[in-house]
C-alpha cells in the first residue's frame, strides 16, 4: 500500500472544464470520499487516478511515483466499478484470479490467495458459480475480492453501493469499511450519498463544478464548513443571506437580527449565516410574546421538524420529539414560539 | 392471428421448400443429350461428382477460399467492428452507412471495378509500371488472389455489422476492469472481449462462410476461366451443359458441404470458448 | 426456371404457360416473335417490323429472353394446342435440338415468296436461315507478321502465350483445335491432344468475349478463333485485328427462325419469315452486325463485302455443324474443356 497524491489535476473537454486544479492527498491506509452532486467531476477524478482518462494538466502520484502518463494496466490500482463489471464468462474464482494471472503469480499461490480473498468476502462456497448466478450483493463482494486480491497500492470504489437495495446497502457499507480498515487500504471512494461518505470515510472531499470546495473529516465539514455550498451539502443547514452588523449580530435580508459571535467581519459586507437546525432550541411562548411563529410541524419519529417564521426569516428547527405530555407536543401551526441558540453555533460564511 | 400467419407461413414453405424438393428430385434423374432429362431414381450423379477428381478439387477450392475469406473477414472485421461499436453516437450512423455503402453496388459492377484496378492494364499495374518498379504486369487478376479480394470486399460489411452489434453489448467497464487488473490491451482483448464476442464471431463467420461458399459473380468475373468454384460449376451444368440432374447433384453436394462445415465450425468455436 | 422445367416433365408447365393471359391470345392482326433482346431485337424492329410487317397491318410483339428459357418454353409447350410464339429465333444448333423434340412444324416453302432466294447450302426443312457467319482466325497484323493461313498456325511456338480463347466459346474453340488436328465437325477427338499441347503453349483463356477483346486491344494476345461478324465489329471499334478464313474449313453459324407446331397466327408467321428474307432487311443486318445475308440477291457495298463476306473459294470451304454429333458429345467436350484444358 502507498499513498495517493493528486496535484493540480485538471481535465478539460474542449471548452468545458470537468475537473479543475484538484489537489488532494490520500494517506497510507486512509479512506477518502469524493462527494458531490452529479456532474461535479468526482467520477472523472477517480477515472484519472485509474488511468482511464488522461488529465489535461496536473499529476497523479501513487506511492511516490508519477503515474500520470501510465496506462491503466501499469498503475497498480484496484477498482470496484459501479456496475461491478465482472467477467460474465468466468467463474467467481476465475474472476478473482484474473489480476493474479496478469501479475504472473504461480498457480498454487494463486489458488490460495483467491480462496483467501473469497473467504474474506464470505463467498468461498460459491467459487465455481458464474456471476450471472449470483445476487447483486454477492456480485458486489466478488468485485471487492477481485480488486483486493492483488493488493493494489490504491483501492478505488466508484459508487459501490448504488446498485444495492437500501437494506443491503447498510450492511455492505460496514463490511467495506471494516475490510478497508483491517487491511489498511489506501482508498478513494466516489459517492453522491453524503450519509455513505460520512459513515465510511476518514476524510471527505466536497466537489462542485469540477472544483474542490473543502476537504476535511466529517466533523470538520459539518461543524466548520468553509462556504455555504459545503454547509448545505453536508447535513441540513439554515443558510440565511444578509450582512453582519458588528457585535449586534447578523441582519438577515428579511430584517431579523440573528445573534452570532463570529461577526468580526466589517459591517456592510454581505454574507451567509449558517445555522444547523438541531442547534436551535425551541420553547412555547405566550400568545403575542416572542418574535417567532410556528408555520409547520412534521413528526419524524425520534425527531420532529418545525418550520418557524423568525421575524420574517424562515428557519428549520429539528428537535428530539418531546415526550408525551410535554407542552411542546401540542404545538400547532400559528402558535407563538421562542427560538434560542448559542451565538457560537451560528457561522458566518462568505456570500456565494 | 393464426389466420394471418398461416397463409404467409404456407407461402414461405412453398417458396423455400418446394424448389429444394424439386431440385432434389431432379438430382436423381438421368441426363440424356437428346432428351435432356430422363426420369430415374439413381444416385449416380452424386457418385460421379464425388468420384471425379475435378469436382473434388473444385469443392476443395471452394472450401479453402470460403474459409480463407471468412478468416480474413474476421481479422479485418473485428478491429473495425470494435471501433464502430465503441464509437460515439454522432459519427456512428455515418460510419455505419459508409460500411454499408459498398453493398449498394451490385456484385457485377463492383467486379468491373476490381477488373479496372487489378487487370494487366489496370490502375495498379499501370502505376507500378509508370514508376518503373516492374517490367511486366503483376498477375493480379484471374486468380485466387483476385477472387479472395473481391469476395472479402463484398462480405466484409456483413461481418463488421454482425460483430459490432455483439461488441456493443459488451460493457466498456468490463474491459476497463481487465485493464485495471493489469491486462494489456491485447490480453484484455483475448481474455475478455473475444470470449464475450464469440456469439458474434460465430454468427458473422457462419453468415460470411455461407455467402463465400455460394459466391457466383465474383469467382466468375475475377477468377477467370481457370479458377472454378462450386456455384459457377453448378451454373455451368445447368446452362452450358444442359445437364440438370448433375447440376442439381452438385448443388446438393455444395449445400451439404456448407452445412457440415458450418456445424463443425460452430461446434469448435463453441467448445473452445464455452463458459 | 427450375419449377418450369420440372413441371414440364409432367406436362404441368405447358398448361400453365398456355393458360396465362398472354400477349398471344388475340389472333388476326398479331405475330409474336420469340427472340433475343439487345441489338438483335432492335435490328429486327428497324429492318423488318417497322418497314415491312407493320405496314401490312400486323402488330409485331417481341417476347424477349435468352435462348435457354425460350428453348425450355418451346419444349414445355410441345403438347399444348396454343403456343406462345408464332416465330422462334434460335441458333442453328439449338434449332436442331428443338426440331428433334418435335416442337416445330415443317415449313411449306410454297408459302414463302423468298424461298428460292435462300443460299441452297443453308436450307432446312424446319427453319429459314436469317443471318450467318463463319468461324475464322483473327490475328494482330502488327505482331503476327507472316499472315497465318490455318487454325494450326496457332500452335506455332513463336506465338507461345499469345493465343487467347473466350471461355464461353468452348464449343468453337474445341472445334478449331479439332480441325487443326485433322478432325472436324464429325470428329472432335483430335482436339483433346491439340488442346493439351496448346495448354503447354501457355494459351490464355478469358472469361468473356469482352475480356478477350480487351486483351486483343492491349496486344496481350495476338490470335484467336472467332466469328467473322464479331471480328468485324471489333475492327470497327479499333481493335487491331485482321481475319483469315482458315484452310481447314470455315465452320458456319446460322441464326435461324422457325414456326412452332402450335403457333396461333400461322399466316402472319409466314409473312414474318418472308420479311426476314427480304434483301434490303438482310443488307441492313449485314451493315450493322457484320453477319452475312442468307439470300443470294442481297447486295453489300464493296467495302463492307470485303470485310465480312467469303470469297467463292472460301465459301467452298464452308462446313455446317454435325448437329447430331454435337448433341451427343457437346457435354463431353465441355467437361474436357473445363477439367483437362483449363485445369
Amino acid at each position: 500500500m502507498g499513498d495517493l497524491v493528486l496535484e493540480a489535476l485538471t481535465k478539460r473537454y474542449g471548452g468545458t472544464v470537468a475537473v479543475e486544479d484538484v489537489d488532494l492527498e490520500v494517506r497510507q491506509g486512509e479512506m477518502v470520499a469524493l462527494l458531490g452532486p452529479s456532474g461535479c467531476g468526482k467520477t472523472t477524478t477517480l477515472r484519472m487516478v485509474a488511468g482511464f482518462i488522461t488529465p489535461s494538466a496536473g499529476h497523479v502520484r501513487i506511492a511516490g511515483q508519477d503515474v500520470t502518463r501510465r496506462p491503466p494496466y501499469a498503475r497498480d490500482t484496484g477498482m470496484v466499478f459501479q456496475s461491478y463489471a465482472l467477467f460474465p464468462h468466468m467463474s467467481v474464482a476465475q474472476n478473482v484470479a484474473f489480476g493474479l494471472e496478469m501479475r504472473r503469480v504461480g498457480r498454487t499461490e494463486r489458488e490460495t490467495r483467491v480462496m483467501e480473498a473469497l473467504r474474506l468476502v464470505r463467498l468461498d462456497h460459491l467459487a465455481d458459480r458464474l456471476p450471472g448466478q449470483l445476487s447483486g450483493g454477492q456480485q458486489q463482494r466478488v468485485a471487492l475480492a477481485r480488486a483486493l486480491v492483488v493488493n493494489p497500492a490504491v483501492f478505488l470504489l466508484d459508487e459501490p453501493l448504488s446498485n444495492l437495495d437500501a437494506k443491503l446497502r447498510g450492511e455492505v457499507r460496514m463490511e467495506i469499511r471494516s475490510l478497508q480498515q483491517r487491511l489498511g487500504l489506501t482508498t478513494l471512494i466516489v459517492t453522491h450519498d453524503q450519509e455513505e461518505a460520512l459513515t465510511m470515510a476518514d476524510r471527505l472531499v466536497v466537489m462542485e463544478r469540477g472544483r474542490v470546495r473543502q476537504v476535511g473529516t466529517a466533523e470538520e465539514l459539518y461543524e466548520s464548513p468553509r462556504d455555504p455550498f459545503v454547509a448545505g451539502f453536508v447535513g441540513r443547514c439554515n443558510l440565511i443571506e444578509g450582512q453582519p452588523e458588528g457585535t449586534a449580530g447578523f441582519r438577515a435580508r428579511g430584517g431579523a437580527l440573528l445573534p452570532c459571535t463570529t461577526a468580526a467581519a466589517p459591517v456592510g459586507t454581505g454574507g451567509v449565516l449558517a445555522l444547523r437546525p438541531e442547534r436551535i432550541a425551541l420553547a412555547a411562548a405566550a400568545p403575542g410574546e416572542g418574535a417567532a411563529r410556528l408555520e409547520a410541524v412534521t413528526y419524524l419519529g425520534a425527531q420532529t421538524e418545525y418550520v418557524v417564521d423568525y421575524a420574517g426569516t424562515s428557519l428549520v428547527v429539528i428537535r428530539a420529539t418531546p415526550p408525551e405530555g410535554d407542552p411542546l407536543r401540542r404545538l400547532a401551526p400559528g402558535d407563538a414560539v421562542a427560538l434560542t441558540w448559542d451565538p457560537a453555533a451560528a457561522r458566518l460564511l462568505p456570500a456565494q | 392471428m393464426a389466420a394471418l400467419i398461416l397463409p404467409a407461413g404456407l407461402l414461405v414453405v412453398l417458396l423455400m421448400v418446394a424448389p429444394m424438393l424439386l431440385l432434389a428430385r431432379i438430382s436423381l434423374n438421368q441426363f440424356s443429350p437428346t432428351e435432356m432429362m430422363v426420369e430415374a431414381m439413381s444416385p449416380e450423379n452424386y457418385i460421379r461428382a464425388v468420384q471425379d477428381p475435378y469436382y473434388r478439387s473444385v469443392l476443395l477450392t471452394t472450401m479453402v477460399v470460403a474459409l480463407g475469406c471468412t478468416l480474413l473477414c474476421l481479422a479485418l472485421g473485428f478491429p473495425t467492428a470494435y471501433w464502430l461499436a465503441r464509437m460515439q453516437s454522432r459519427w456512428k450512423s455515418i460510419a455505419t452507412i459508409l460500411i454499408l455503402f459498398p453493398l449498394l453496388v451490385g456484385n457485377v459492377v463492383r467486379s468491373a471495378g476490381w477488373i479496372a484496378l487489378l487487370g494487366n492494364e489496370g490502375a495498379i499495374n499501370a502505376a507500378l509500371r509508370g514508376l518503373h518498379l516492374i517490367e511486366a504486369p503483376l498477375p493480379l487478376l484471374y486468380n485466387a488472389f483476385a477472387v479472395v479480394v473481391g469476395i472479402v470486399a463484398v462480405v466484409l460489411p456483413y461481418m463488421i455489422l454482425t460483430l459490432s452489434a455483439v461488441i456493443e453489448g459488451i460493457p466498456r467497464q468490463t474491459e476497463e476492469a481487465a485493464a485495471n487488473l493489469g491486462a494489456r490491451p491485447l490480453t484484455a482483448f483475448r481474455r475478455v472481449v473475444l470470449p464475450l464476442a464469440i456469439p458474434g464471431v460465430a454468427a458473422g463467420s457462419v453468415l460470411v462462410f455461407i455467402l463465400c461458399m455460394n459466391a457466383y459473380a465474383t469467382p466468375v468475373l475475377l477468377g477467370g476461366p481457370q479458377f472454378k468454384m462450386m456455384a459457377p460449376a453448378v451454373y455451368d451444368q445447368f446452362v452450358r451443359g444442359n445437364n440438370w440432374p448433375f447440376g442439381a447433384a452438385l448443388a446438393f453436394i455444395l449445400l451439404f458441404a456448407t452445412m457440415v462445415l458450418t456445424l463443425v465450425g460452430s461446434a469448435l468455436i463453441g467448445r473452445r470458448y464455452r463458459r | 426456371m427450375t419449377i418450369t422445367r420440372r413441371l414440364a416433365l409432367s406436362g404441368g408447365a405447358a398448361a400453365l404457360t398456355a393458360g396465362l393471359p398472354g400477349i398471344a391470345r388475340a389472333a388476326d392482326g398479331r405475330v409474336v416473335i420469340g427472340t433475343w433482346g439487345g441489338d438483335y431485337g432492335n435490328l429486327l424492329r428497324q429492318n423488318i417490323d417497322e418497314p415491312i410487317v407493320q405496314p401490312k397491318g400486323i402488330e409485331v410483339l417481341q417476347d424477349v429472353a435468352n435462348a435457354d428459357p425460350r428453348k425450355t418454353k418451346l419444349l414445355a409447350e410441345r403438347q399444348t394446342r396454343r403456343g406462345t410464339f408464332d416465330v422462334a429465333c434460335l441458333s442453328d444448333t439449338d434449332m436442331y435440338l428443338i426440331s428433334q423434340q418435335n416442337a416445330l412444324q415443317p415449313l411449306e416453302m410454297g408459302k414463302l415468296s423468298r424461298a428460292d432466294a435462300i443460299i441452297p447450302a443453308l436450307k432446312k426443312p424446319y427453319a429459314i436461315p436469317h443471318i450467318y457467319s463463319a468461324l475464322v482466325l483473327l490475328y494482330n497484323p502488327a505482331k503476327v507478321t507472316t499472315k497465318p493461313t490455318a487454325f494450326a498456325d496457332m500452335w506455332d511456338p513463336k506465338y507461345k502465350g499469345r493465343v487467347g480463347f473466350s471461355d464461353i466459346l468452348y464449343n468453337t474453340n474445341t472445334l478449331a483445335a479439332a480441325m487443326a488436328g485433322g478432325g472436324g465437325v464429325h470428329d472432335y477427338k483430335p482436339a483433346e491432344k491439340m488442346l493439351m499441347e496448346m495448354r503447354k503453349l501457355d494459351a490464355k483463356v478469358y472469361p468473356s468475349n469482352e475480356a478477350l477483346a480487351a486483351a486483343l486491344k492491349s496486344e496481350e494476345v495476338w490470335l484467336t478463333p472467332m466469328w467473322l461478324a464479331r471480328g468485324f465489329m471489333w475492327k470497327q471499334s479499333g481493335i487491331p485485328v485482321k481475319h483469315v478464313v482458315p484452310k481447314e474449313g470455315a465452320y458456319s453459324i446460322v441464326f435461324e427462325a422457325a414456326i412452332p407446331k402450335n403457333a396461333r397466327n400461322l399466316d402472319n408467321a409466314y409473312t414474318y419469315l418472308d420479311a426476314m428474307l427480304d434483301a434490303k432487311a438482310q443488307t441492313g443486318f449485314a451493315r450493322q452486325m457484320g453477319y452475312l445475308p442468307t439470300v443470294k440477291d442481297a447486295k453489300l457495298d464493296a467495302d463492307l463485302a470485303q470485310e465480312i463476306s467469303l470469297s467463292e473459294e472460301e465459301q467452298n470451304r464452308l462446313v455446317t455443324p454435325d448437329y447430331e454429333y454435337l448433341q451427343q458429345h457437346l457435354n463431353e467436350y465441355l467437361d474436357f474443356w473445363n477439367k483437362q484444358f483449363k485445369a
